[in-house]
């Protein structure tokens, strides 16, 4: 069997898990800074944008589940190999970034919420260990453990969202579109690094297991699911908190103090995060996972075998946290590469069901 | 060639002084040969030398063998090692002058009379448990399927021990490739001697996995069955009462051979009871360490009160106290297990109550960590076959707790799920049918459908016929 063979369920979980396990730590916050209360219309614009993507790349899911051509395979054939490989380094820069700016978020959080301060290596070695571990698996054990731990990750992110539910005054949230329409479609725009989340089944493209042309329901359920409650929670959040709201980095940790927080009873809801937090750090090893991929499509290494160079290089730049903030890597490092980022978090998606047309009809040509 | 096959065996078996060779005359000069601690005298004597007496006109060996009706296998072996094979199994050969060979059927049944196994004892259902001798298994297999698509395949393993092993099938039900696939492994096997079924399941196992076993075991006829009619293949091996089954799930480890004889309500009721019990044996000790030593906030006050009164003397860390307490009850079981059960009471008494007691009077220990310790450890029996693994994962998941706290906690889950989900055997995934999820096999998982509603076999087992009635 393929190690990384993924069922479409299985992609709609990882998919959902993959989009509430980010947005709930520092995005809240940056998204208060740049437009106030009116950050939630940020990420419903920026979900309308995912949403016509995701549709184009599930419709090139579907065209490609015949011939199953892995995605670098697509490229190659298209766009040329030189091009193919300058996109796979552009992925490799996105998945080390957006895994950095997780670990910063994560490490953060254990160190304000939790009061468990420990050296960065310490703290990232064990992570990229079980990650370099889930990419010699195989993609397959990374989408099954998501199927076991869905059901109570999901439970608690409920639980964490819908509590502080009657506290929340939703007219502070008024007038809508305060902070100017303009603005907000600028922010969503400038923002996106944080969305696509979707970028991972580039790298499953060829593995996918489609039932009867059951490609869009479930995962198209999954996205709609998530984004209504990554919205809601921020709307929440910037209800509940005001103008306070861009001075509290980690809103998912806020978002529980109207929960059982008293101290008689003990801060369960501190458990909840806990279990939350594996959608986090899944959604890392699926960063890592995706960035190694990336390298195996840039060199082209021996697939079955783990490449220790590759490795320690990504070992290296997840280093890079402890050198610069990750403040300073979203101002400096993401605002360079925000155009050549799009290009591949919401250009290809909508080329790629014609790329791939293109690519099977060259593989029939040759027979 | 074949006038020197008895003196070729002679000499094979020289030294040997078991070694019986008695000449006889029927019409022609016979020579009757046997291993005589491996026959049966009686059979000796009424399917071999009894019908010889009445034998005077025989010109070859063919014709004795057509007259020896009495026993139930009288054979002609193919070759000389074939017939070391039956004489060291415990045949008698019959040599005429020519160098023709008979092979008798004439084997001791030296062994236990069937019995209610001690590691499956159950409330309800059959008592009758496998014994040493596969022939005596294989009647207990097919006393319970009466139907000509009972198959089985016979093999021979170990190149001193020559142990016997069926793989015992059902024909209509059981996946050929899968069948063929076991029988493979198993002819493949090269080793000096298979004494009991577990080295089997070390050469059955593809993933050489070091935690987790992934070869069923059952003592009792009626599970082995169980499982055949699911579409497994039952392995039994000549002188081990342990049945191998495959393929195997994780999820079989939570079901227990009562379980089918209770009603089904009572049966989930006490298979989640089992899954919880799991989840806090190898859990609570870690959970307990971290939020001690980081997250104190989470515990109730209260109970973060009676936890720190009881531990504010303790010389120890609380990663150490908990790591002494498991390390003790582990010691405790090891001990428990290797002593004679009149002696194992005696020791549990001194370990639990004199031991835990005197540690937590003295101010060695806290008697909240000696609760856990004790809790999480009686959990793990909940699950008696992995009862070892579930321990050394409680010591390495607390140990990383200890040090690194919630999030150690967090990530050796997902490595250990990582691991447990990546794992596969004869084309069934060891986590089915969680991961991946397959909803018509959740009928007999955590949860049970009363039999009469259970009308399909499990897809994750591959089967020829998915229909149990069809």
């Amino acid at each position: 069997m393929d190690k990384n063979r993924i069922g479409i369920n299985q992609l709609a979980l990882l998919y959902l898990l993959s989009i509430a396990g980010g947005k709930f730590l520092t995005l809240p916050s940056i998204l208060a800074k740049d437009v106030g209360h009116d950050s939630w219309l940020v990420l419903l614009f920026s979900f309308l944008w995912d949403a016509i993507c995701l549709v184009f790349l599930l419709f090139a899911v579907r065209l490609n589940q015949e011939k199953q051509l892995d995605i670098s395979a697509i490229l190659d054939r298209t766009v040329t190999k030189v091009v193919s490989k300058i996109v796979m380094a552009i992925f490799f820069a996105i998945f080390i970034i957006r895994a950095n700016i997780l670990l910063s978020s994560c490490y953060k959080m254990f160190a304000v919420t939790f009061d468990v301060s420990t050296n960065w290596i310490v703290y990232v070695i064990p992570i990229v260990v079980i990650s370099f571990f889930a990419v010699k698996l195989g993609f397959n054990s990374i989408a099954r453990t998501t199927q076991l731990l869905f059901g109570i990750i999901f439970i608690c992110v409920f639980v964490l969202v819908f509590s502080p539910i009657s506290q929340v005054e939703f007219t502070s949230l008024l007038p809508v579109g305060e902070a100017g329409w303009g603005k907000i479609l600028a922010t969503s725009f400038t923002r996106s690094f944080w969305f696509s989340d979707y970028l991972f089944i580039y790298f499953v493209f060829d593995s996918i297991k489609v039932n009867k042309n059951r490609v869009f329901a479930p995962v198209i359920v999954a996205f709609v699911i998530g984004a209504v409650l990554t919205v809601l929670m921020n709307a929440m959040f910037v209800a509940l908190y005001g103008d306070l709201a861009q001075d509290f980095d980690l809103a998912m940790t806020k978002i529980g103090v109207y929960f059982v927080s008293n101290s008689s009873n003990g801060r369960w809801d501190w458990l909840t995060l806990s279990i939350w937090l594996m959608s986090v750090i899944i959604k890392i090893i699926v960063f890592i996972y995706c960035a190694y991929k990336s390298l195996e499509k840039i060199f082209g290494f021996n697939k079955d075998k783990f490449n220790w160079y590759a490795g320690v290089f990504i070992v290296a730049l997840l280093m890079l946290p402890m050198f610069i903030s990750a403040d300073v890597v979203l101002s400096t490092v993401v605002m360079w590469g925000l155009v050549p980022f799009v290009l591949v978090q919401y250009l290809l998606p909508i080329a790629l069901p014609f790329l791939t047309k293109l690519a099977l009809r060259k593989e029939v040509a040759n027979g | 060639m074949k006038e020197n096959l008895l003196e070729k065996l002679q000499k094979v078996f020289y030294g040997d002084e078991d070694l019986r060779v008695r000449q006889v005359q029927c019409g022609i000069s016979l020579n009757v040969v046997c291993l005589d601690t491996m026959c049966d005298d009686k059979k000796v004597s009424a399917f071999v030398f009894q019908p010889l007496v009445y034998i005077s006109d025989a010109k070859s060996v063919k014709d004795v063998q057509n007259k020896l009706s009495a026993g139930t296998v009288a054979k002609n072996p193919p070759n000389f090692y074939s017939m070391v094979e039956d004489l060291t199994n415990g045949y008698t050969l019959i040599f005429d002058e020519s160098g023709g060979c008979v092979s008798v059927d004439t084997r001791t049944t030296v062994g236990r009379a069937v019995a209610e196994p001690p590691t499956s004892m159950v409330l309800r259902g059959p008592r009758e448990g496998f014994v040493e001798d596969v022939k005596v298994n294989i009647t207990l297999l097919r006393k319970r399927l009466k139907t000509a698509n009972f198959k089985t395949i016979n093999l021979a393993v170990g190149k001193y021990t020559n142990t016997a092993v069926s793989l015992c099938y059902l024909d209509t039900i059981a996946d050929k490739s899968i069948v063929d696939n076991i029988a493979q492994q198993i002819e493949n096997i090269s080793v000096d001697g298979v004494l009991d079924s577990s080295y089997l399941a070390r050469y059955l196992d593809s993933n050489k996995t070091v935690l987790f076993r992934r070869v069923g075991v059952t003592e009792k006829p009626d599970v082995a069955v169980a499982k055949m009619l699911e579409g497994r293949v039952a392995i039994i091996v000549d002188g081990s009462p342990m049945v191998l089954t495959l393929p195997y799930l994780f999820v079989e480890d939570m079901q227990s051979p009562g379980d089918y004889y209770e009603n089904s309500t009572m049966t989930a009721f006490s298979r989640i009871l089992r899954f919880i019990s799991v989840l806090a044996s190898v859990l609570l000790p870690a959970l307990y360490v971290c939020l001690q030593v980081y997250n104190y906030q989470i515990i109730p006050l209260q109970f973060l009160i009676t936890v720190m009164n009881a531990s504010e003397a303790i010389p120890f860390s609380p990663l150490f106290e908990m790591m002494l307490v498991l390390v003790i009850f582990d010691i405790l079981r090891e001990a428990n297990l290797r002593m004679p059960s009149a002696v194992g009471i005696s020791l549990s008494l001194v370990g639990a109550i004199v031991l835990g007691d005197a540690a937590v009077k003295a101010g060695l220990l806290g008697a909240p960590a000696v609760m856990i310790g004790a809790l999480s450890g009686i959990g793990l029996f909940t699950l008696p076959d992995n009862t070892l693994v579930l321990s050394l994962m409680r010591l390495i998941i607390t140990f990383i707790g200890g040090t690194m706290g919630l999030l150690g906690v967090t990530l050796s889950i997902i490595a250990i799920l990582l691991y447990l989900a990546s794992l596969q055997n004869n084309k069934t995934p060891f986590l089915a049918p969680f991961a991946p999820n397959i909803p018509q096999d959740r009928q007999d998982a955590i949860g049970q459908k009363p039999v009469p509603q259970m009308t399909e076999r499990p897809k994750s087992i591959p089967n020829k016929n998915n229909k149990r009635r069809g």
